[in-house]
């Protein structure tokens, strides 16, 4: 089965169907989104800053993350499903849209971006300086921009 | 009258230098919101540290007043470029947000959500300042205010115009 003939199966779902049909669904799901993936970006742009040295250097960065990561991850969950439940609304539209597929490749790469600083950049945080840490919030901060940047464009050209 | 005030005020910033460019290119008007929803996100996470640390939730092992300095700064230089691009948007389009009341609703709800937030600044201001049961309200009612001004913002896109309104 094709991109396209999911999309079209999709679109012929009930879920698709009612959440087409209503007046204040979609709107009520982009504000939830909006408002999850602010906090998905500004958790994670706070992190990156402080690993590039930009701001809270008088802050553990251990502990800066500790606090912030749950934040990351329960605005993420929101995100992801009301992004999901806006594809749902109009399948056939998203899969033709280069700025949303390219959002998806986007959001891949930020998560291998995030698993590179758990398994390797992460151990060199306590070394001042450090190049890894750096490098992982400067890789970070462009693509989560990006992504944002690529969700606008979206509204734009569906 | 109001509508009078306002269709006059569209009509001169239509005239501006302004509106032109704005409108000169497909890409300003993206560009301008991605800004303005980075700065968004500036803000909502800053207040959201701040109103769940005076609630408690978060970063017990800092003080106050200790996040309320790193975070204020960050929310009101967010504030500022979201006034500068808000204002360049509405110059692209002079005759759409201004004409609704979701529009005027997210201004006030601002203004209430700015005034509440830096309301904790002075609350703090004597060393070891635990936080009330008020004072927890207060920071629940800006959190709140917060959002409301998201979702207004995000509503002006599907409400109707004031009947009477330019074009």
């Amino acid at each position: 089965m094709s991109l396209e003939d999911f999309a079209i199966r999709l679109s012929e779902t009930s879920l698709s169907i009612a959440l087409t049909d209503s007046e204040w669904a979609f709107p009520a799901l982009e504000s939830a989104h909006v408002i999850a993936l602010t906090l998905v970006f500004g958790s994670i742009a706070v992190v990156d800053l402080r690993l590039l040295g930009l701001a809270g250097r008088d802050r553990d960065a251990r502990k800066l993350i500790a606090a912030v990561l749950p934040i990351t991850w329960v605005a993420f969950a929101f995100a992801l499903t009301t992004g999901t439940l806006l594809f749902i609304a109009n399948p056939i539209s998203y899969v033709a849209n280069i700025f949303f597929l390219t959002k998806l490749g986007l959001l891949l790469l930020a998560g291998v971006n995030m698993l590179v600083f758990h398994w390797v950049s992460q151990k060199h945080l306590d070394r001042e300086g450090a190049l890894a840490p750096r490098l992982s919030g400067a890789a970070s901060l462009g693509l989560w921009v990006a992504i944002v940047a690529a969700g606008r464009w979206i509204g734009f050209t569906l | 009258m109001i509508i009078e005030v306002l269709t006059g005020f569209a009509a001169w910033l239509g005239k501006t230098p302004l509106t032109e460019v704005v409108a000169s290119h497909f890409w300003v008007v993206p560009a301008l919101q991605t800004i303005h929803i980075l700065s968004v996100a500036a803000v909502l996470i800053s207040v959201l540290l701040i109103n769940l640390r005076v609630v408690g939730i978060v970063e017990g092992g800092q003080p106050v007043a200790v996040v309320l300095n790193r975070y204020l700064r960050p929310t009101a230089i967010a504030v500022v470029v979201l006034a500068i691009t808000g204002f360049l948007l509405i110059a692209g389009e002079p005759t759409r947000a201004i004409f609704r009341t979701i529009f005027w609703l997210k201004m006030a709800f601002i203004v209430a959500a700015v005034i509440l937030t830096w309301s904790h600044r002075p609350a703090f201001a004597v060393e070891g300042a635990q936080a009330t049961v008020a004072r927890r309200g207060i920071a629940v009612a800006a959190l709140l205010l917060w959002v409301a001004v998201v979702v207004a913002g995000r509503w002006i896109a599907y409400v109707e115009a004031w009947p009477g309104a330019p074009e």
